[in-house]
């Protein structure tokens, strides 16, 4: 492209070809990386080392900084400290184009392609970085990479338009396209996350090729099979911090679930200060989790049922392939009034869909919602909120925060046709200020004055204001996605203390939640979601993350 | 006026508009505080307090100032041009009725236009609105048997406010259902509208003995009276009757309220509870009710009868109205007035400097885009 771009291979000591990675040391080397996103330490002094030839896996829960580490290796971020080497030279990347100028190539969760275009042209697309006036002979590349694709058994056909093609063929001309770029480290972020287990099979057969022919594949997941079955080696990350590297020959799933959400309370303690308490799971709660314990288990009584699920089946598809996979099927759950239920998984297993049927934002395609005695199966937000159900939604900006409104304005919101705050043609704003100041104290919520526009709360503050907000006083039931998710310590043991009382003030409370941690300190009852299937499954962290990583459902069976 | 598609443009960028003032809405916070705790849903208000009057301001003079350029380059007399397009509009009782006049369909439309886009519903279809109200209420008025004035005109008015907030409610249903952009579809119904109208003159409501494709001159009792004193219809006082109306609707009642939350956060909006399709269609309607009556009024006011020029664009030309006014139903009235006097203006300096009174037109567009960027310098600076 420009001169200056040309110049940094070069300047890193290597000319279209890259460096030299097929030497006996390792061909990726990343020291000391540290990079902080503000106040949030994603990674925090790691090592990671890749060889030719092998998979090697980068096991982590959510938010662990796996894909951070290797968006620094693909260029995408600049580390704050820490030193990378490619074919053992200190290279410093600044872009994507860096990167593949050296040999590196990326897959990313969610596939970069044009679907309109053709799998030729989507490869071209990513062929930028040196100055073309006519685009390439599209016959001649479509014939590339049908050649390629033969050589690694990744079939495709060039001329093919990606919108015709299925998710696991898609994924294909991705890993194809940094092929063709001359990729000899191959990064996958959650390759698996969207296929069927067919086709991971078959993606696992195509990369163990790809492996034995020189390639380094480097395996972002949470699926600790998959791992197992894959990876050469595996390194655990927890709170931005490599735990561990193991060869897979001398592991074992439970042992990998253990490092990854960190048995041992010092260890946990440890990675927490290096990490700082940014991050959702993990850090000081780890220390508490054994008084936890012990508050576990709601001091009113446990009453009657108030969420009924029966045979739940969302609409929406899990990808194109043949298995037509639902994110979830058949889901069956029952939240009795006074327990916290937890539907515990990773993304990407039906989670969000099921928060999204149950705050009444999306449609079942068959099944049965009760409350009580009522069906709500297909009850709007408006109705769900007039028969005392609450929402803590995953996603606090998208749906639980009006930026641009005032806090105390967002604290009413919902019910700003009813008294005191208004009636059908008029709105009481000292009511609608009065009642912020009252809730503001009560919650703690950091902001000068009820009428700060809301913009300006921090996360935790933003959460207490949609938790404030949730917690009517009609309240029945609660359903509460993934409520601390991004919050600091202080907050989260505020937002677990609330939810703690609500239980014990006999709200049924369904926690859907990706973090471990606060599965073992809220729950009276624990389901894991994996592949979209519900397993109810004992309070045990291990069981439980092992069951998140799939591995309980297809091994070693629900109970340890 | 400014072309459909010139129209369709403006909103668009406008969103980002008014995304902008709530994120730096905190450097106000004292200000907001200090003036007297404002105790009106402050967070909302504030961001239409002084800054955006400023930048409008900004951007009018700034307008005029190139404005006075192209005069130049055309031939005229910068100064000269804009003293005959003062003196012409605002110089006796008489120029300045026609003024309001040419500001009172533009007063309505813009009312209606500021709650659809206060939702983030870009309506861009109030010319098609306008015109499906003035065939309805025209024909209403045409066949109706009824005598009396007092009668007549509100029912007129009706049966317009009718017509125009179905073809209003056509684009929020679209939008409501299947997730159709209101740009395209409110912008593509003008010319249904148009057509309709146009056939409508041409055959079934044609004046048998006329020569020109119109309708006959409307019974007496249709006819608007004007404003004692004024040589303006008293269809002004309705669009001036609204402005209080409207403006206490978007500020002090939970469809104001809920209107404005779509417009910040749909999601949210739909998460709390409130039915955003209903929201949508319930805009739109309003929007092109107010248009519809616009066009009622046009037949039964300076028309008096249904011909197929019945508006020059006063429903894109609304969209700069409501623009300039950001938004707000008490600028409605000095927007529409401004935008009213520079078309009457430049029929002045067409006549008195010889210069094409398209030159006016270019100054509208003018204001539009210099507020745009008016506000964006006014936020770097913060």
């Amino acid at each position: 492209m420009t001169p200056r771009r040309r110049q940094s291979p070069s300047q890193l000591g290597g000319d279209r070809a890259g460096p030299d990675l097929s030497g006996p040391g390792p061909v990726v080397v990343m020291r000391g990386i540290t990079k902080s996103f503000g106040e949030v330490t994603a990674v925090s002094g790691t090592d990671f080392d890749l060889r030719q030839g092998e998979i090697h896996a980068l096991l982590g829960e959510n938010g662990a900084g796996k894909t951070t580490l290797m968006n620094i290796l693909y260029g995408l971020e600049r580390p704050d400290t820490g030193v990378v080497e490619i074919g053992g030279e200190s290279v410093r990347l600044r872009s994507a184009h860096d990167a593949i100028e050296l040999g590196i190539g990326m897959v990313h969760q969610h596939f970069q392609l044009v679907p309109r275009l053709s799998v030729a042209e989507n490869v071209i697309l990513g062929a930028g970085g040196r100055r073309r006036v006519r685009l390439p002979d599209l016959t001649a590349v479509a014939a590339d990479i049908e050649e390629l694709g033969e050589r690694y058994g990744l079939s495709v056909q060039g001329s093919e338009l990606i919108s015709d093609l299925s998710v696991g063929e898609q994924q294909r001309v991705e890993i194809l396209r940094a092929l063709y770029l001359g990729a000899r480290v191959l990064i996958l972020d959650e390759p698996t996350a969207t296929l069927s287990p067919v086709e991971i099979d078959q993606l696992i057969e195509k990369l163990r090729n790809m492996a034995r022919g020189g390639t380094a594949i480097v395996m972002i997941t949470h699926h600790l099979d998959e791992v197992m079955t894959a990876a050469d080696r595996i390194t655990v990350l927890r709170a931005g911090v490599d735990v561990a590297t193991v060869a897979a020959g001398e592991t074992s799933p439970l042992d990998l679930a253990r490092l990854m959400v960190g048995r041992e309370v010092t260890v946990l303690g440890e990675a927490g200060e290096a990490g700082e308490a940014g991050e959702s799971d993990e850090v000081g709660e780890a220390g508490e989790s054994d008084e936890v314990g012990e508050v576990r288990g709601g001091t009113g009584p446990v009453g009657a049922a108030v969420l009924t699920v029966e045979n739940l089946t969302s609409a929406s598809q899990w990808g194109t392939s043949d298995a037509g996979f639902r994110a979830f099927n058949g889901v069956d759950l029952v939240v009795r009034a006074g327990e916290i239920v937890t539907v515990a998984g990773v993304e990407g297993n039906g989670q969000a869909e099921l928060e999204a049927i149950l705050c009444g934002l999306h449609h079942p395609m068959s099944g049965w919602i009760r409350l009580g005695d009522t069906d709500i199966t297909s009850f709007t937000p408006r109705k769900l909120l007039s028969c005392g159900v609450g929402f803590i939604p995953s996603d606090r900006y998208r749906h639980g925060l009006i930026g641009g409104l005032s806090v105390a304005e967002n604290l009413v919101y919902d019910r700003i046709d009813k008294a005191p705050y208004g009636g059908r043609f008029r709105l009481d704003p000292r009511a609608v200020v009065a009642r912020g100041t009252e809730l503001i104290k009560q919650f703690g919520i950091a902001v000068r004055t009820p009428t700060a526009v809301a913009s300006t709360l921090s996360g935790g503050n933003a959460q207490k204001v949609v938790l404030a907000r949730a917690l009517r006083t009609d309240l029945r039931l609660l359903i509460a996605a993934q409520p601390t998710r991004g919050l600091d310590v202080g907050a989260i043991e505020m937002v677990w203390s609330q939810l703690r009382a609500q239980r014990d003030a006999g709200v049924a409370i369904l926690l859907i939640t990706t973090d471990l941690t606060e599965v073992i300190a809220l729950s009276d009852r624990c389901h894991v979601i994996y592949r979209g299937r519900l397993t109810e499954t004992p309070l045990d962290r291990e069981a439980i993350g092992m069951a998140m990583g799939g591995a309980g459902v297809r091994a070693a069976g629900p109970a340890p | 006026m400014t072309g459909p598609t010139g129209g369709a443009d403006v909103p668009a960028n406008d969103a980002d508009v008014y995304d902008a003032p709530a994120n730096d809405a905190p450097a106000n916070d004292a200000d907001a505080n200090g003036a007297g705790a404002p105790a009106i849903f402050p967070a909302r208000d504030r961001r239409l307090q002084l800054r955006p009057l400023g930048s409008a301001a900004a951007a009018v003079t700034a307008a005029f100032g190139a404005g006075g350029i192209l005069l130049a380059l055309a031939g005229a007399n910068p100064l000269q041009a804009y003293a005959d397009m003062f003196s012409g509009t605002f110089g006796s009782r008489f120029d300045f009725s026609l003024v309001l006049v040419e500001a009172a369909p533009l007063l309505l439309i813009g009312l209606g236009l500021i709650v659809a886009f206060r939702a983030r519903v870009w309506n861009i279809g109030a010319e098609g609105q306008l015109l499906t109200g003035a065939l309805a209420g025209g024909a209403f008025a045409l066949y109706a048997p009824i005598g009396t004035r007092a009668v007549m005109i509100p029912a007129a008015c009706l049966a317009g406010a009718a017509a125009g907030g179905v073809w209003g409610w056509v684009v929020g249903f679209l939008r409501a259902r299947w997730n159709v952009n209101e740009v395209i579809s409110s912008l593509l119904l003008n010319y249904v509208a148009l057509r309709g109208l146009d056939y409508a003159i041409r055959k079934p409501l044609r004046d048998p003995v006329g020569f020109q494709p119109v309708s006959q001159t409307l019974p007496e009792a249709a006819r608007l009276p004007d404003i004692p004193g004024l040589r303006v219809h008293i269809g002004l006082l309705i669009g001036l009757g609204l402005i209080p109306i409207v403006a206490y609707s978007m500020r002090r009642t939970p469809f104001g309220f809920r209107t404005e939350m779509m417009g910040l956060n749909r999601d949210a909006t739909e998460a709390a509870g409130v039915n955003t399709g209903r929201l949508i269609m319930g805009v739109m309607m309003i929007s092109g009710a107010l248009a519809g009556v616009a066009g009622v009024l046009q037949v039964m006011g300076p028309e008096s009868r249904l011909t197929g020029n019945i508006s020059p664009g006063f429903g894109f030309t609304a969209i700069i109205v409501a623009l300039i006014a950001r938004l707000r139903p008490t600028g409605v009235l000095a927007a529409s007035v401004l935008i009213g006097a520079l078309t009457l203006g430049g029929d002045v300096i067409q006549r008195t400097q010889q210069v094409p009174r398209v030159l006016t037109l270019v100054i509208q567009a003018l204001f539009v885009l210099l507020l745009l960027v008016a506000d964006k310098v006014g936020r770097a600076r913060r």
